[in-house]
């Protein structure tokens, strides 16, 4: 056990301290927090002071609701979002007073005028900063209330509280589940959609990171100065828990990262820019266990037989021609990904989830939609944890022989013959 | 006690028997010279001792103990086909090594920095491998195969790639662990390294034991027939119907006498012919030759 243990630390060590790793782990979500934070940044940077505009009024009548209804947008800070310093109603001569509006605004006295046409049909807001889209909606809901009011109005009704009367409804979708229900914005989907992939892209990087170990020692020679001191399983188990460990690594950093982004992603996006907040995503406690239960029986699968293939191969060419048999049902799962997530309890789904080689991936998708029956999962899992002993056992015979056969790449019937040598 | 006893081992790959019932006995504390002509069977024998592979048949002992995991323990391994990772570092590689054979890290890491030192690597400790040369290479993997002090040494080629420096400290090296108890098998195609050095040898040819014993007693088994000649002038005296056939070195001439030859005989034809004669020299035959006739023409 401690030769097992000094060939994991060596692999772990020299694993964790590659420039790959290093920027795949840490640089890549830490850019992806500063870009999401920046990106707050710069949709709210105009929000901390009240814009100053004018309105003209073609349409006639229209001001005066407008600027009440503008009256209640407020700023985070307290501060009301819109003042207006003037109203022209039907002004003469319309060019002129439009030239003077535009030198005002490019002098900086106003931000912005908004014109309101004969027929109401199309608004518009002149603006220097017409990239900010932050300032849409209140305008367009000011004006069409004013509308609204406008021609109830002419109807005969009158309406003190106008927003309260065009307010409509919000669909939500509820997610019911064993344990109860639970608001669905999409969340399904996407959870399901993130952890599938990312155990099918860890899969195969860690996979063929255990190959390309194997390969290295074999090309090098290394081995045989290796398996003079341990067995060649031990040497096998090994490099897969070492390169598994990478793994557990490179997840913890993130999800750590992800989970500091969950608590304290609206403090930052605050402190970026007061009265932004972050989405909330909740990733339920059950799923995260079930995808590390998944990741290591799946990952001691894949990673065993792309060991095998390492030891196989005595060249990078043909590790890459052994290797696609094995990466095959890993894109198949991923092919799948739709199939599955559309409908988790059709046959297929169900089926494709207790294959050993497909469940690590589709059985996460089935169990994110929702909770399939305890003796799915149950089953599947033990039909996995067998196939992947199996696997283990076979692999490390092949891995055994393969080191040490240097040359042609072996046919499938060789590597059979493989697994009968003593 | 013997450091090896093989007891008729066979290994056999598909359509190849690579050892055939192979006996064999190693001295303990001898340097021994395991020979044979490429795809003897050598590679796969020395991998059974250290219990790389199993054999199909018969049974091998190492230091009195059945071939085990704990018997890999006591043996030090450098292969012919040398390789260390690329990008470790010199010390941690070698600490790595000392490690995997048993040693605990500390003692691993003082044993490392007094090697490396001792071969003039102390500069290049903290070092990649690949920084290094090739020749520095062969010693740090000759490093690890010696740091844990195995009482039995496999070398395969020991000097190949070395300048004649470091091929004097490695060989102070071999007598050094001989001179504290170990036992070396020496494994190459240099006869005449072998001849400097070996006390006794074993000679394979297809999977079999064709030769083994001391080396002295082997040729003096061979008795006095060959003649080493150093001479200028006409060399048709080496068509004397004593001698059998010749070798020829450029300044030097082996001929190796037919049974019953004289060769005083061959001497007064020489100077008879004219050749001016510097040396003549009856001698045992020489290793190489040995080594040629057993398997030669087989």
């Amino acid at each position: 056990m401690r030769k097992v243990w000094l060939v994991i630390k060596r692999e772990y060590i020299t694993r964790v301290k590659t420039k790959g790793f290093v920027f795949g782990t840490v640089a890549v979500p830490v850019f992806s927090i500063g870009v999401i934070l920046f990106s707050i940044f710069m949709a709210t940077r105009q929000t901390d002071h009240t814009l100053k505009i004018a309105i003209v009024d073609d349409v006639g009548g229209l001001a005066p609701s407008i600027v009440q209804n503008l009256a209640s947008k407020k700023l985070a800070n307290g501060k009301p979002e819109f003042a207006v310093e003037k109203t022209l109603e039907q002004p003469q001569p319309a060019a002129g007073i439009r030239d003077d509006l535009r030198a005002q605004v490019n002098s900086g006295g106003l931000d912005g005028y908004l014109v309101i046409p004969k027929d109401a049909a199309t608004a518009e807001f002149h603006t220097k900063n017409a990239g900010d889209f932050m300032l849409y909606e209140p305008l367009s809901s000011a004006i069409n209330n004013a509308l609204i009011a406008g021609r109830l109005s002419d109807r005969g009704i009158h309406v003190d509280n106008i927003a309260a009367v065009v307010k409509g409804v919000d669909l939500k979708v509820v997610k019911v589940t064993k344990e109860g229900e639970a608001e669905d914005k999409g969340q399904t989907f996407m959870v399901g959609f993130v952890l599938a992939f990312l155990l099918y892209m860890t899969l195969i990087m860690y996979g063929v990171l255990t190959m390309r170990s194997v390969l290295e020692e074999k090309t090098t020679r290394i081995v045989e100065v290796l398996i003079s001191a341990l067995r060649p399983f031990q040497l096998l188990l090994g490099k897969i828990v070492g390169v598994a460990a990478v793994g557990f690594t490179q997840y913890l950093i993130w999800m750590t990262s992800a989970a500091l982004l969950a608590t304290y992603g609206s403090a930052m996006a605050s402190a970026v820019r007061p009265g932004s907040s972050f989405p909330q995503i909740h990733v339920p406690g059950a799923l995260l266990a079930y995808t590390a239960v998944y990741f290591v029986l799946g990952y001691f699968l894949y990673a065993s037989l792309f060991a095998a293939v390492g030891a196989a191969a005595s060249n990078e060419q043909d590790a890459q021609q052994l290797q696609w048999p094995v990466t095959l049902p890993l894109v198949f799962s991923f092919i799948m990904f739709q199939g599955v997530l559309r409908d988790p309890n059709s046959t297929m789904s169900v089926v494709l989830s207790e294959i050993p080689f497909f469940s690590p991936i589709l059985m996460i998708l089935r169990l994110a939609a929702e909770t399939p029956p305890w003796w799915q999962i149950a089953l599947s899992i033990v039909l996995l944890a067998l196939t992947m002993l199996g696997v283990v056992y076979f692999s490390a015979r092949i891995y055994r022989v393969g080191v040490l056969m240097y040359g042609k790449r072996p046919s499938v019937v060789e590597l059979f013959r493989w697994l009968r040598y003593s | 006690m013997d450091a090896i006893a093989i007891e008729g081992i066979t290994k056999r790959y598909s359509s190849l028997t690579a050892v055939d019932q192979l006996s064999l006995r190693v001295r303990q504390g001898a340097i021994f010279g395991l020979l044979g002509p490429n795809g003897a069977g050598k590679t796969t024998t020395l991998r059974m001792i250290m219990n790389i592979l199993i054999p199909d048949e018969g049974s091998i002992r190492v230091l009195d103990q059945p071939v085990s995991d704990r018997t890999q323990d006591l043996i030090g391994y450098l292969p012919e086909e040398r390789g260390l990772y690329p990008r470790m570092q010199v010390r941690k590689l070698v600490v790595f090594f000392g490690a995997l054979k048993g040693l605990s890290e500390a003692e691993a890491d003082r044993r490392a920095r007094e090697w490396l030192t001792r071969f003039e690597l102390a500069d290049w400790m903290e070092k990649k491998l690949i920084d290094l040369s090739k020749g520095m290479q062969q010693k740090v993997q000759f490093i690890c195969a010696v740091i844990h002090r195995p009482p039995l040494v496999i070398l395969d080629e020991p000097f190949a790639g070395l300048d004649p420096v470091n091929a004097i400290t490695v060989k102070d090296i071999m007598l050094e662990l001989r001179g504290q108890g170990s036992t070396i098998i020496l494994s190459t195609h240099r006869m005449e390294q072998v001849e400097m050095m070996c006390d006794s040898i074993c000679l394979i040819n297809k999977g079999r034991n064709v030769l083994d014993g001391d080396l002295r007693a082997i040729k003096q088994s061979y008795g006095k027939n060959t003649l080493r000649i150093e001479f200028s002038g006409d060399d048709g005296f080496l068509r004397d119907s004593g001698i059998e056939n010749v070798n020829r070195f450029g300044a030097v001439v082996e001929a190796k006498l037919r049974p019953g030859a004289d060769p005083q005989e061959i001497l007064k034809a020489a100077v008879q012919a004219g050749a001016r004669i510097s040396r003549f020299e009856l001698l045992e035959p020489p290793l190489n030759d040995i080594f040629i006739e057993k398997v030669g023409h087989a």
